[in-house]
C-alpha cells in the first residue's frame, strides 16, 4: 500500500491533520495503537475529565448551592460508578465520530504500533496481522504520556496518574496531589468537590507556574475554599505505599522534613513526548534530551519528508496547538503557505471557576521591560456572575501604554474557557483595548465584564464599579 | 526636488574627465549657473556651471576620474526657498540643510536627529550575467523616509527576474530615480543621509512615524495599519506580496481578506484601476450598456519580460537567416512503446512516460551528428558546443521561458522527464532563477500542446536552430502501396541559414524523424 501521507497517532493533532490532508485530495492514512482513535485527549485527558469535573460540579452544587437557589434536596449522595459510567458514554461517543470523521474523509486507518523501517515504510505491529506501508510522507502525532518521579513508579492502584484518575471505583478519602498544575488542579477540583480531602505538594512557590500570577493567586483562594490544602515550594523526596496507605514525604524551602499521608498519590508533574516504538533512528532521526523531536519553522523534522507535531514537538502540549499544528502541516505539504501565532493560542484551566489566558502575562511584561497599562473587572461586580453565583473571579487585561494594543487577557471566572475566544479574535486582529470596549456585549452576560475592564484599561473608565 | 549634475559631452572623441577642482564644497548653497568645479581632460579644461540654485552636495572628489554621463554632484533646489542667508556660511549650511532634506515633514525639527553628514549613493547592483538593465517596479519607502539598514526599500524587475534593493545604511532617503524607470547597472538609485535611529526615536513627532513605517503609506495610521488578518496574511504570503505593499481597507488600515485576495504584485496595481475607470465612464453615457462595454479598450503596461520577448524576437528575425524546414512523424512506434511501458516506468521512477523524453534523446543523438546545429555564432567565430544543453519552451502567466536541460545527451529517460516537471513546475509558480534560464544550445517547443497543426518557430538566440512539435493527428499515409491511417506529427524546424546549411538542416530533422518512428534506434544509436 502506498499513500501521500501517512499520519501516525490519532490524537486531535493527528486526526485533524489526517482531515486536513484528505480534503487537500492526498491519499491519507492513519495509524494508531490503541483499539480506539482520538488519543490522550478523547480516552484519557480533555474529554473525560471534562465529563467528571461536570458531573462532580453538579453534585458540588446540590450540596452547597441548591438550597440557597431554593431547591431542598435529601439524601442526596455520589455514585461513582455511574459517574464513571457515564463518562465512558462521552468518551464513545465522541471517539466514534472520530471513526466516522476517517470514513466519511476516506481515511485508510491502520491499528497497531507504527514503527519506521526506513524513511519512507512503516511496519504496523499487534494489530490482526503485521502490514508493511510505504507513503511519500509522515506526520507523527504519537502525543505524550504522564512524566513520573525517579522514585514514585505509579503502581496504578494507589500511586496514581491521570490516567486512573479518570477510572477510580471509589472517591479517595484523601488524595495527595504531587504538582500543582492544571491536571492537578482539575482532578483535585473532581475528587475535592466528592467530598476528597485534598493535599497539593507543589516544588514551585505557585501553583500553576506560567499563567500571569493574578490568576494563580486566584485560583488558590478558590481551591482553599474547596478544601484543598496547598504546600508549596516543597521539594518531594519520596513516595511509598503501605497497604492501601501511601505515604509522601517532602522537604519544605527550610530543609523541614514533612510527611503526608493520604489513600491515594496523583503524580501530575507534567507530561512527556512518547515516541517509544516508533524506531525513529531507522528513518533517520533521533529525540533531543527532553524526548522531543526536533522540527523547523514549518514543523518538518530534519528527514525531508517527515513532519512532527502537538506534544512531541517543542511548545505547549495543548490539543489545540496540536490541531492548527496539524493544519498547518497539511497545507504546507499542499504547498500553501498557513502560519501559526504560538502567541495567541489560549491556554485553560477547567477549574470551577476556570482559567483562561492568551497573549503575554503581566511578569513577562514586566521582564521584556514593555510600558503597559492593566485593567481589571471582578465577576462580583457582574450581574449575569451575581445570578448563577458564580461571583469568583475577574478579567483582567493587559494593553500597550502608548497604542493601546491588547497584549494579555486573562480571565479567571466562570465559561472563561469560552470567553478567551473573543480575546483571540481581537488580538489577532490587534484591536486596541478601546475597540472592545467600543463593541456591544449583550446583557447579562459574563463578557460584559471582558467589555469592563478593557474600559478599564483604557482610561480607568470602567462602568459597573 | 534634488537635481543630478552629470558630466556633460565636451566635445566629440573625449569620454572621460577628470575633477581638477571643486570651487564649491560639499553643502554649500550656490546660485544657478555659477562655476561651482573644473574639469580636466586629455584635450582642455571646463567650467562646470551649477543647472540649479540649491544646496551642494558633492558625489566625485577631486582628482577623480569619471566618464561622461556619470555623476558629479547633486543640487537640493529645496534649499532656495528654505534658506536664503545660508549660502556659504559653513554654520548656516548645517541646519539648512537638515531642514531641506524634509521639507514635507513638518513634524522633524531634527531635535536630535543626528546626522553624520555623510550620504551613502546607492546604485543599481550587478544583478545577473547578462542583464544589463533593470527597472524600478516599485518603492517600498518614500523619499525623505527613514530607512533601517538591510531593510527592503525598492523592488527591481529586471527581464528575467524581480529583486529586492535594501538600504545600505541607516538614513534618510533621496530617491533619484523614480518608478517605472530603467538604468542601467550601475546607475544611481538613490542615496542615504546616514543617520542615527535612535536619536531619531528621542524627539517625538518622529517616533510615531518611526512606528508606522513598518507598514504605513497614510499619515492617520496607528500601530494596526497594514497589519493583516490571519486569512489576508496567508493569502498573501502564498501570492508572495509582503503585507507592505497592500494598503489595507479596514479599520485603522488593516488588511482584510478582500485586500489580499485582490492584491497583485507591484505595476499590475495601476493597470487595474484603468479598466474600473472606463466601467464608470460607460454607465454614465446613454448607449446601451451592452454595446458600450463590447468597445471598451484596456491599456496595460508591457512587463519587462513582455518587453524582452519583443525585442528578442524582432532582433532574431532582423539578424539572422532564417528559414524553416517540415517533416512528418509517424508517431504510432513511440505511442505503442509509451502504452506498453507506461506503467511500469511510473512505478519505477515515480514520472510519468511523456513524448518529451523521446523527442529530447532523439534530437540529442541527432545534433551530435549534425554539430552545426548545436553550434552558435559569436562574432567572426563559430562555437561548438559538444554538450547538448536543450531549452524547452514553457508558457507562463507572465509570458514565454525557456529553462534549460542540462547535458541532456547524458540524461535517461526518467531523468528528462523528472528534470521537465522540476523546471516546468518552478517556471508556473515563477521560481526559476537566472541560472536555470541561461545558456542552452537548442530549442524545443511544442504547440501542439495549445492543438498547432503547424508552425515555423523563432530560433531562441543566440542558439542556432529550434525544433517545433506540433500536434498528433491521425491521417491517410501510403504505406508499402497502401492506404493507412497513422497518427501523425508535422516536425519544424528554424535554423539559421548563416551556419547550418540545408542539408545539414533537412538532414538533421530526418534523422530526428527516422529515430521517432523506429525507437529501436535511440538504444543502439543507429
Amino acid at each position: 500500500m502506498k499513500y501521500d501521507v501517512v499520519v501516525i497517532g490519532s490524537g486531535p493533532g493527528g486526526y485533524v491533520a489526517a482531515i486536513r490532508c484528505a480534503q487537500l485530495g492526498l491519499k491519507t492514512a492513519i495509524v494508531e495503537k490503541y483499539p480506539v482513535l482520538g488519543g490522550t485527549c478523547l480516552n484519557v485527558g480533555c474529554i473525560p475529565s471534562k465529563a467528571l469535573l461536570d458531573s462532580s460540579e453538579h453534585f458540588h452544587n446540590a450540596q452547597n448551592h441548591f438550597k440557597e437557589h431554593g431547591i431542598n434536596l435529601s439524601k442526596l449522595s455520589v455514585d461513582i460508578k455511574q459517574m464513571i459510567e457515564r463518562k465512558r458514554g462521552v468518551v464513545k461517543q465522541t471517539v466514534d465520530g472520530v471513526q466516522y470523521l476517517m470514513k466519511k474523509n476516506k481515511i485508510d486507518v491502520h491499528t497497531g504500533l507504527g514503527s519506521f523501517k526506513d524513511k519512507h515504510t512503516l511496519v504496523i505491529k499487534g494489530g490482526k496481522e503485521e502490514k508493511t506501508i510505504e507513503s511519500d510522507k509522515f506526520i507523527i502525532a504519537t502525543g505524550s504520556k504522564p512524566s513520573d518521579l525517579p522514585f514514585a513508579k505509579p503502581d496504578k492502584e494507589r500511586i496514581i496518574t491521570s490516567t486512573e484518575a479518570l477510572e477510580l471505583v471509589e472517591v479517595p478519602k484523601h488524595l495527595i496531589i504531587i504538582g500543582a498544575g492544571y491536571i492537578g488542579m482539575e482532578l483535585g477540583s473532581v475528587y475535592g468537590r466528592l467530598g476528597s480531602k485534598v493535599t497539593v505538594v507543589e516544588f514551585m512557590d505557585r501553583i500553576t507556574p506560567g499563567m500571569d500570577k493574578t490568576m494563580s493567586k486566584e485560583l488558590q483562594k478558590v481551591l482553599k475554599k474547596l478544601g484543598f490544602d496547598f504546600n508549596l515550594k516543597h521539594k518531594v523526596t519520596g513516595v511509598e505505599r503501605k497497604g492501601d496507605e501511601v505515604v509522601v514525604t517532602a522537604e519544605d524551602d527550610k530543609g523541614e522534613k514533612k510527611e503526608f499521608k493520604g489513600n491515594y498519590c496523583l503524580l501530575s508533574i507534567g507530561r512527556k513526548p512518547y515516541t517509544e516504538g516508533l524506531n525513529l533512528e531507522a528513518a533517520g532521526l533521533s529525540t533531543d534530551e527532553r524526548g522531543k523531536i526536533e522540527v523547523d519553522d514549518n514543523l518538518k523534522t530534519k528527514v525531508d519528508n517527515i513532519y512532527a507535531i502537538g506534544d512531541v514537538v517543542r511548545g505547549a502540549m495543548l490539543a489545540h496547538k496540536a490541531e492548527e499544528e496539524g493544519i498547518f502541516v497539511a497545507e504546507t505539504m499542499a504547498g500553501q503557505k498557513p502560519h501559526i501565532n504560538y502567541k495567541l493560542i489560549p491556554g485553560v484551566i477547567y477549574t470551577w471557576p476556570e482559567v483562561a489566558s492568551v497573549g503575554y502575562t503581566e511578569e513577562e511584561l514586566k521582564e521584556d521591560g514593555r510600558k503597559y497599562k492593566s485593567g481589571s473587572f471582578p465577576f462580583k461586580a457582574s450581574g449575569r456572575a451575581r445570578a448563577s453565583m458564580d461571583t469568583d473571579g475577574l478579567v483582567k487585561v493587559l494593553a500597550d501604554k502608548e497604542t493601546d494594543e491588547i497584549l494579555g487577557v486573562h480571565i479567571i471566572g466562570p465559561r472563561a474557557a469560552d470567553m478567551i475566544a473573543e480575546a483571540v479574535v481581537a488580538m489577532e486582529f490587534r484591536a486596541s483595548a478601546e475597540d472592545v470596549a467600543r463593541m456591544s456585549h449583550a446583557h447579562p452576560t459574563f463578557t460584559e465584564s471582558i467589555k469592563e475592564a478593557c474600559l478599564a484599561a483604557t482610561e480607568n473608565r470602567a462602568l459597573h464599579i | 526636488m534634488s537635481i543630478a549634475v552629470k558630466v556633460p559631452a565636451v566635445g566629440e572623441s573625449i569620454n572621460e574627465v577628470t575633477i581638477a577642482q571643486w570651487l564649491k564644497s560639499d553643502g554649500d548653497y550656490v546660485e544657478m549657473d555659477e562655476v561651482i568645479c573644473e574639469l580636466e581632460s586629455d584635450k582642455a579644461t571646463f567650467e562646470l556651471n551649477a543647472e540649479a540654485s540649491g544646496v551642494l552636495k558633492i558625489k566625485a572628489k577631486e582628482g577623480e576620474t569619471l566618464e561622461v554621463g556619470a555623476l558629479i554632484c547633486q543640487i537640493d533646489e529645496n534649499g532656495d526657498a528654505a534658506d536664503s542667508e545660508g549660502e556659504e556660511k559653513p554654520e548656516a549650511k548645517k541646519s539648512g540643510q537638515d531642514d531641506k532634506t524634509q521639507p514635507e515633514d513638518n513634524g522633524k525639527q531634527d531635535g536630535g536627529a543626528s546626522k553624520t553628514g555623510e550620504v551613502i549613493e546607492m546604485s543599481v547592483p550587478a544583478v545577473g550575467e547578462s542583464i544589463t538593465e533593470v527597472t524600478i517596479s516599485s518603492w517600498l519607502k518614500k523619499d525623505g523616509d527613514f530607512v533601517d539598514l538591510d531593510e527592503v526599500i525598492a523592488e527591481i524587475e529586471s527581464d528575467k527576474a524581480t529583486f529586492e534593493l535594501t538600504a545600505e545604511a541607516s538614513g534618510f532617503l533621496s530617491i533619484l530615480a523614480e518608478e517605472g524607470k530603467t538604468l542601467e547597472i550601475g546607475s544611481p538609485v538613490c542615496k542615504i543621509e546616514v543617520a542615527e535611529e535612535s536619536s531619531k526615536k528621542d524627539s517625538g513627532g518622529v517616533s510615531e512615524k518611526d512606528q508606522s513605517a513598518s507598514g504605513s503609506k497614510s499619515d492617520n495610521s496607528t500601530y494596526a495599519t497594514g497589519h493583516a488578518s490571519p486569512a489576508a496574511a496567508k493569502i498573501l504570503k502564498e501570492k508572495g506580496i509582503s503585507p507592505d505593499e497592500v494598503k489595507g481597507s479596514g479599520v485603522d488600515g488593516r488588511i482584510t481578506k478582500e485586500d489580499a485576495m485582490s492584491a497583485q504584485k507591484s505595476d499590475k496595481k495601476a493597470s487595474d484601476s484603468k479598466p474600473a475607470k472606463t466601467e464608470t465612464n460607460t454607465s454614465e453615457g446613454s448607449a446601451p450598456e451592452q454595446s458600450a462595454s463590447d468597445r471598451s479598450q484596456r491599456r496595460e503596461k508591457m512587463s519587462n519580460l513582455r518587453k524582452t520577448i519583443a525585442r528578442r524576437l524582432v532582433s532574431v528575425k532582423n539578424e539572422t537567416a532564417m528559414l524553416t524546414t517540415f517533416n512528418e512523424v509517424n508517431m504510432q512506434p513511440v505511442m505503442e512503446l509509451r502504452k506498453k511501458y507506461k506503467d511500469t516506468f511510473k512505478d519505477k521512477y515515480e514520472v510519468g512516460l511523456g513524448f518529451m523524453s523521446f523527442f529530447t534523446k532523439a534530437v540529442c543523438m541527432a545534433l551530435h551528428e549534425f554539430p552545426a546545429v548545436n553550434a552558435m555564432i559569436d562574432q567572426d567565430e563559430i562555437v561548438f558546443n559538444d554538450y547538448c544543453d536543450v531549452s524547452i519552451a514553457v508558457s507562463t502567466d507572465r509570458g514565454l521561458v525557456v529553462p534549460v536541460i542540462r547535458n541532456a545527451e547524458k540524461l535517461g529517460f526518467h531523468q528528462i522527464e523528472k528534470e521537465i516537471v522540476r523546471l516546468a513546475t518552478k517556471a508556473k509558480n515563477n521560481r526559476l532563477s537566472i541560472d536555470e534560464m541561461s545558456g542552452g544550445t537548442f530549442t524545443i517547443t511544442n504547440g501542439g500542446i495549445f492543438g498547432s497543426m503547424l508552425s515555423t518557430p523563432i530560433i531562441n538566440a543566440p542558439q542556432s536552430a529550434i525544433l517545433g512539435m506540433h500536434n498528433i493527428v491521425e491521417r491517410p499515409v501510403v504505406e508499402n502501396g497502401e492506404v493507412v491511417v497513422r497518427p501523425i506529427m508535422y516536425l519544424a524546424l528554424s535554423y539559421d541559414h548563416r551556419i547550418i546549411d540545408g542539408k545539414e538542416s533537412v538532414s538533421f530533422l530526418v534523422r530526428v524523424k527516422s529515430l521517432l518512428e523506429d525507437p529501436a534506434r535511440l538504444l543502439l544509436g543507429v
